[in-house]
């Protein structure tokens, strides 16, 4: 990402924080605050798959591990906004850290599917851990609090959504032009090659896991920003494909990539909400299209003519 | 619980885990057939079989086809059109950046297609019961019961695997297909045309998991979600090792076995997060699966 798009987005982010809680309705501003939450999910998502080239599919239990994370440590602790959110992205880390050390041995389809079944396993335990998450209730979250006073409406969350949005979109472009970023992408590219120039693979792509996990934790740290409700089943694998086909669609290995498809594609999925059975439809056939004639992306499709 | 009923349990959860460990056993071949030879992980492979059992249900109960023409029909159509996403869709994406991510995603993105355009038609979120062939009653196999219905399908799956196990190490064509999932370029370079011999393993693998769908429908409830009984195929295909035929076979009564048993022993709850446990468990011990063989280094 240029630091002209960087700027553009900016400058958007904030005009937005401006003029949206004005402006427009509490169901827009809700939709905003969303789409903003799936920018930070497929940034992280992009990070592994994109920058450093492992398959992850258990994005949606980080989320759900920053969600309850943050919303328990808020309701419990009494934790203001910011360490709130920090705490469910550290914790999110964490579980990806160990499930990195145990998995990132294995390649390709096998570290697919180890963390698809992480994924699964940890849907099963927000929907059974009842004492913690509520289980199939679900879970009322508690106001966040910024500054002392409590965050009560959509409206009131933009601002902070977007604030914190722009931060991780600033930091993802920038590691994408670091030293660390080059290093994963030589990973991604060849691990032997990477190796021999005294890339320290395993600890590039542990890194990569952590840092995705990271980001994830903290994109459900935002959604408890602005929602009062959450139900283990909005952290499946459903949500994980959302992400990733946000990231596919947008172009693997772009910044504006990901953010450019986190934004179409989170404006699709909600409008389609109403009829899951065609959202499903469009979703599949969108994947499958992009794969046969834009397999990177439509974004990078549009940006080389 | 005294040692008598341990082991009416453990019996009757072998043999109940047995049948649908050879359902399982089907699916998880599907799998690996594909994988071995086009290295891709089919996630579209239990909307395969989801999707097999709403055709044969369509051609039941809406065409009014008697089920011994329903069946065979359902099956052929349903092995078609799995050759048919291999040569218009697969190859495309294969040509367009062959790099496997693609390939799976867009398996994943056929799974969502398939699975909406059943719901679409309005029969997908009520669950429906498939009518079954076979008449009711029950044997008694040492102290386990097993309905008629349950020893058809043990059988008929043993007879389907038999069969592709047949093709697969005595023909030419299952050289061929051996061939092409041992090196591909020098499959090519002896002669064996690529394209044809991927589509015969997706018509292949389509064939299998219609033949499953018939097999186990009449047990199950039909939903558009049914395909999620795939994730079991996966654990059973990684116990195996996942690019063995007769581990994903093994595999499969495995897991059929330690998923009956776990809901007798344990609770019906655990099950649902038995087999991800499986999967993680083999998959950090024990990467290779039990018919895996040694773990090979890739060098470049």
């Amino acid at each position: 990402m240029s630091v002209r798009v960087l700027a553009a987005v900016a400058v958007l982010l904030i005009g937005l924080s401006l003029a949206l809680p004005a402006l427009a309705t509490g169901y827009v501003v809700y939709i905003g605050n969303l789409l903003l939450v799936f920018v930070v999910l497929s940034l992280g998502l992009h990070i592994v798959i994109g920058e450093a080239g492992q398959f992850s599919l258990a994005h949606a239990a980080f989320y759900g591990i920053g969600i309850y994370t943050a919303a328990l440590s808020s309701k419990v602790l009494g934790l203001p906004f910011l360490a709130a959110l920090l705490a469910g992205g550290l914790l999110a880390a964490l579980c990806g850290l160990a499930i990195g050390i145990l998995s990132l041995r294995m390649r390709d389809i096998y570290l697919a599917l180890s963390t698809f079944a992480f994924g699964e396993a940890m849907q099963w335990v927000f929907l059974n851990w009842t004492p913690v998450t509520g289980g199939p209730n679900g879970l009322a979250i508690p106001p966040a609090q910024v500054l002392g006073q409590p965050i009560l409406s959509d409206k009131a969350a933009f601002p902070i959504v977007a604030g914190v949005t722009l931060v991780v979109v600033a930091l993802v472009a920038g590691l994408h032009a670091s030293g660390l970023g080059r290093a994963f992408r030589a990973v991604r590219e060849s691990e032997v090659a990477a190796a021999a120039v005294g890339i320290d693979v395993r600890r590039t792509k542990l890194l990569a896991f952590t840092l995705s996990a990271f980001l994830a934790g903290a994109a459900g740290g935002l959604f408890t920003t602005f929602s009062t409700f959450i139900h283990p089943d909005s952290l499946g694998f459903q949500t994980t494909i959302l992400v990733l086909t946000m990231i596919v669609v947008g172009g693997v290995g772009s910044v504006t990539g990901a953010l450019g498809g986190a934004i179409v594609f989170g404006l699709v999925s909600e409008l389609l909400r109403q009829v899951p059975s065609y959202q499903e439809m469009i979703y599949g056939g969108i994947l499958i299209l992009v794969m046969m004639y834009a397999p990177r992306g439509v974004f990078t499709l549009v940006g080389r003519r | 619980m005294n040692t008598e009923i341990v082991f009416l349990f453990l019996q009757q959860g072998i043999a109940s885990g047995l049948v649908t460990g050879s359902v399982y056993a089907l699916l998880a071949l599907a799998l690996v057939i594909v994988f071995r030879t086009t290295d891709v992980a089919n996630f579209a492979e239990g909307e395969f079989y989801m999707a097999a059992a709403y055709l044969a249900f369509f051609l039941i109960a809406l065409v009014g086809l008697p089920i011994w023409a329903a069946a065979p029909a359902m099956v052929v159509g349903i092995a078609v059109a799995a050759g048919l996403f291999q040569r218009v869709v697969l190859r495309r994406v294969a040509a367009a950046r062959g790099v496997s991510v693609n390939l799976v995603i867009a398996t994943l993105g056929l799974s969502y297609v398939l699975k909406g355009f059943v719901r679409a038609t309005g029969f997908g979120d009520t669950p429906r019961s498939f009518p079954s062939v076979v008449p009711d009653g029950s044997v008694t196999l040492g102290q386990a019961s097993l309905s008629y219905l349950d020893l058809a399908i043990l059988g008929a799956a043993l007879a389907v695997m038999a069969a592709f196990f047949a093709v697969f190490n005595l023909t030419r064509t299952g050289r061929a297909m051996r061939a092409v999932g041992m090196n591909r370029r020098a499959a090519q370079l002896v002669g064996i045309n690529l394209g044809r011999t991927e589509r015969l393993v997706w018509i292949f693998a389509g064939g299998i998991s219609a033949v499953a769908a018939i097999l186990i429908a009449p047990k199950l409830l039909m939903t558009a979600e049914m395909g999620g009984v795939v994730t079991l195929a996966f654990a059973a295909a990684i116990v195996g090792g996942f690019a063995s035929l007769p581990g994903a076979v093994v595999g499969g009564f495995i897991i059929g076995i330690a998923e009956n048993l776990v809901g007798l022993f344990v609770s019906t709850r655990a099950i649902n997060v038995a087999p991800f446990v499986i999967i993680m468990l083999v998959l950090i011990f024990k990467p290779q699966g039990l018919f895996g063989g040694r773990l090979r280094v890739r060098k470049v």
